[in-house]
């Protein structure tokens, strides 16, 4: 354990854990956009800015994927974390103003949101949240981010999906805080980022419940037959 | 640039603006190509004008736009924030802008600068704060429509600290984003441009870029050798990728002497351009000192063979034992080569000058030569005990050999200290850790033999005076400390010089003083028209990105030459602390991974490799940790 001190409060904290997860104990709101408690924080969104005091300077510092030092000074509600998360959700609003989660933590943060337009928008946000639950929970990598930089001439970055690896589990479209990711499903087929999977009946009460490449991929990753893995989770 | 109007470089203002431009200032600032008359620049660092007339709000949006392109959107502020700048630069120059424009440009700068994920968004902007502040006027009067915005094509570069310190110039914060994308066959992709053994480098390479690495002041530097290799190995599990066929066949060959790092790399880029390419190997194996001046447990054949057979596989022909004794570039002209390039390295190991080395005593072998024949499979029988004279690389490769081979007692001498010792830490703890024994300050003086037979040799202690021009304190003898050390084999490894000359008569290839071949520091072109040199047998012992590099700009300059063009000079960082930024923002510290390494009770078993590479996952959390200090720099 350590000590830590938020907004001059002092208190101990688990030796790794972060400003956010110590923040949120003490029931002290922080916006997040790109966070999740089960995933690897990511740090893109910025919504989440404290003060920390290092080397007798204050710095802004993101939240979610800072850990916390013995002695680590905190400020959560100062006029510089204000300032910065509000620019952040600005500049947020600014590129996607009709996306609903953008729009909602650009109110909160204090932004004048128009009402003018409608939140009708289904923008990639690039918040990270499908790419790192297909790898970390799913352990698929069927979307990974496209790279720009120098010399790579792209011009809008995106989320790159890869159909070959994709199960078709759904894990992205239900973490999707915009609606971007979206998954359909008509009769037998379930259809996400466009690639169209088949779904397979439970042999006992019939009802469709998981894509075929799903079941097959756990059934390889568990080496349980797949016929065996064909039975809902009612049924079981 | 010389006569500064303005600069803002480095947070520091110079205003000579009211008065004459005349006051030269010592602000380092990038060296811009030869024969450029630059008139104003707009880099991360501030913004430099020297020509009052200098269209600073041009400059501006010349310069957003390039960062932007560097810019990667990753985190909310950067990207968006220079898009918000951008589109408040066109409405002002469409008319449609007030003077609270501009305040909110600041407000923006400001923020991107502090909350900003990486090193760039943090410090990318504070140039274009300054043009907003100190030339107020101008943005006013395009406000009020009294000056335009032109739409103008600028020069830029792009760079960073360990960009800058790689030879090869390597673009390292990008391979690095893309393995921490999950990326890592892209990544080699991109690794392969200017460095096409990465496998080879991955393993092996000096990594200036480590020392250079931002990070290092924070914790440790980026491990981006083991990067590389990463990238490498990934591509190498999924079976390997091949190097794409050159686009489009040119008429023109070029013959290439020696088939080493430079070569290869020459080679290769030729290839690409459409050029028929042969290579002249004298040994029986391709890859130079890659192959037969690096141990095995350093760099697995197998690795270096993979890289050369893709060179290969582009339609590179290769021809080993293949000596070239007497270079005449007419008669390979008539053969229907348009250009030479010289690449035959540095294989020859230096006299140390002292009594008895020359004498053939059985016992006393050169450092390159024990390398070599290890390498070429030849059976070294170990003795008891061996004395490695030297510092560098060969002298420690030499000694973790014979360690291997079976010499129970493994000696270096060192004639000056361990913090001089040009070898890379790595083989000096590696060493260190199989029980080599490594005497500093002392060197021989003479060999003692019986019956032809090597028994040991004379030393003396030395101490350390002023630096020499090597910028290393010189060693200096110690009167009355000789004494004598008893060992069954001597190995000399002070260094390496070409096995020259290579020609003769009229065509004879000038030679420096030091043994090395002299080109032309642009062309890479000897005083024979068409004939190139580069490599060891240029720069003297060098190492493999060194070599690499230059095989990569004696390519250019070959094209360049056939097609009857002149090589254009390039900007340089030289003079600039490219690690310094004006705005840091926080940054989490978070120790390097590391990889694990052969347990050092099995190491001496064999020549299995040392130093095992990053699992994906682990690479991708390694690549993590980059902060991208990629600088950019516009200029007109």
């Amino acid at each position: 354990m350590v000590t830590i001190k938020i907004n001059d409060r002092k208190v101990k904290a688990e030796e790794g854990s972060t400003i956010l997860e110590n923040a949120q104990k003490l029931k002290i709101e922080i916006p997040t956009l790109c966070h999740h408690s089960d995933l690897s924080p990511f740090g893109a969104c910025r919504l989440c800015s404290v003060e920390v005091k290092t080397n007798g300077k204050w710095q802004l510092a993101s939240s979610c994927n800072t850990p916390v030092e013995e002695g680590m000074e905190i400020v959560t509600d100062s006029k510089n974390v204000y300032e910065g998360r509000k620019l952040a959700a600005e500049l947020l609003y600014y590129k996607y103003p009709t996306t609903k989660a953008v729009r909602d933590v650009a109110e909160k943060a204090g932004v004048a949101v128009s009402k003018d337009e409608k939140a009708e928008g289904h923008d990639c946000i690039l918040c990270g949240l499908c790419v790192r639950t297909c790898r970390e929970i799913v352990g698929v990598n069927a979307l990974t981010f496209q790279d720009r930089g120098p010399g790579r001439d792209i011009d809008e970055p995106k989320i790159e999906f890869d159909p070959n690896r994709c199960i078709g589990c759904g894990s992205c479209a239900y973490v999707c805080p915009t609606g971007y990711v979206k998954m359909e499903e008509e009769g037998a087929k379930r259809i996400i980022w466009d690639k169209v999977f088949k779904m397979v009946s439970c042999s006992v009460c019939g009802k469709r419940f998981a894509p075929e490449d799903q079941l097959r991929y756990i059934s390889r990753q568990t080496g349980v037959p797949f016929s065996e893995l064909a039975v809902c989770v009612d049924c079981r | 640039m010389n006569n500064i109007a303005f600069s803002s470089w480095n947070g520091k203002v110079i205003d000579n603006r009211k008065g004459k431009a005349s006051k030269a200032a010592d602000i380092k600032i990038p060296s811009f190509p030869k024969g450029e008359k630059v008139s104003a620049m707009m880099g991360w660092n501030g913004l430099v004008v020297t020509d009052g007339k200098a269209d600073v709000l041009s400059l501006t949006l010349g310069y957003l736009r390039e960062a932007r392109k560097v810019s990667c959107g990753e985190c909310s502020v950067c990207m968006i924030g220079i898009d918000r700048l951008l589109d408040i630069l066109k409405n002002i120059s469409d008319g449609k802008g007030n003077a609270a424009d501009l305040k909110e440009m600041q407000s923006i700068i400001k923020q991107v600068s502090v909350n900003s994920k990486c090193s760039f968004g943090q410090s990318a902007l504070f140039p274009v704060s300054d043009a907003v502040k100190y030339y107020k006027a101008d943005f006013l009067a395009l406000i009020k429509g009294e000056k335009k915005i032109a739409e103008k094509e600028y020069a830029s570069a792009v760079t960073a600290p360990c960009i800058d310190a790689c030879p090869a110039g390597l673009d390292i914060p990008g391979y690095i984003e893309l393995i921490k994308n999950n990326k890592p066959v892209e990544s080699l992709d991109l690794i392969r441009e200017k460095c096409i053994l990465p496998g080879v480098i991955g393993r092996v390479c000096t990594h200036p870029c480590e020392d250079a690495c931002v990070r290092k002041d924070i914790d440790e530097p980026i491990a981006i050798r083991l990067l590389k290799r990463a990238a490498s190995d990934a591509d190498l599990a999924e079976g390997g990728s091949t190097l794409k066929a050159p686009a489009s066949e040119k008429e023109e060959k070029v013959a290439i002497i020696g088939a080493g790092p430079a070569g290869l790399a020459a080679a290769y880029n030729l290839r690409m351009m459409g050029y028929g390419v042969i290579l002249f190997e004298s040994l029986p194996h391709a890859g130079g000192m890659a192959s037969v001046g690096i141990p095995d447990y350093r760099l697995p054949t197998d690795i270096l063979d993979h890289e050369i057979n893709l060179i290969r596989r582009t339609g590179v022909e290769i021809k080993l034992n293949a000596k070239v004794d007497s270079l005449s570039f007419k008669e390979l002209k008539k053969e229907g080569y348009a250009a030479v390039f010289v690449a035959v390295g540095a294989h020859k190991g230096n006299m140390m000058g002292i009594e008895g080395e020359d004498q053939g005593y059985e016992g006393y072998v050169d450092g390159v030569d024990l390398l070599r024949d290890l390498n070429l499979g030849k059976t070294i029988e170990p003795r008891k005990k061996v004395v490695i004279v030297g510092g560098g690389n060969v002298a420690l490769d030499c000694a973790r050999s014979c360690a291997r081979l079976g010499f129970k007692d493994v000696n270096i001498l060192y004639r000056r200290s361990r913090v001089e010792m040009p070898a890379s830490d790595e083989e000096i703890e590696g060493a260190l850790e199989e029980g080599i024994i490594i005497s500093y300050l002392a060197v021989p003086v003479k060999i003692l033999e019986k019956d032809g037979k090597v028994t040991g040799v004379e030393c003396t202690k030395m101490k350390l005076g002023k630096p020499d021009e090597s910028g290393r304190r010189r060693p200096i003898p110690v009167k009355g400390s000789e004494y004598t050390l008893k060992t069954d084999v001597v190995v000399a490894a002070i260094g390496q010089q070409p096995i020259l000359p290579l020609s003769k008569g009229k065509e004879k290839i000038d030679v420096t003083t030091w043994g090395t071949i002299k080109t032309d520091s642009t062309t890479f072109m000897t005083n024979v028209a068409g004939v190139f040199a580069g490599g060891d047998c240029v720069t003297g012992p060098a190492t493999l990105i060194e070599a690499l590099d230059m095989g990569n700009r004696v390519a250019r300059s070959i094209d360049a030459f056939i097609a009857g063009r002149d090589i254009t000079d390039e900007i340089s960082f030289a003079d600039v602390d490219l690690k310094k930024q004006r705005g840091r923002g926080f940054v989490v510290s978070e120790p390097a991974k590391e990889v694990e390494c052969m347990a050092i009770t099995k190491r001496l078993e064999g020549f299995d490799e040392v130093e095992g590479g990053f699992r994906p996952a682990l690479a991708m959390e390694e690549a993590g940790r980059c902060l991208r200090c990629y600088r950019v720099v516009v200029w007109e």
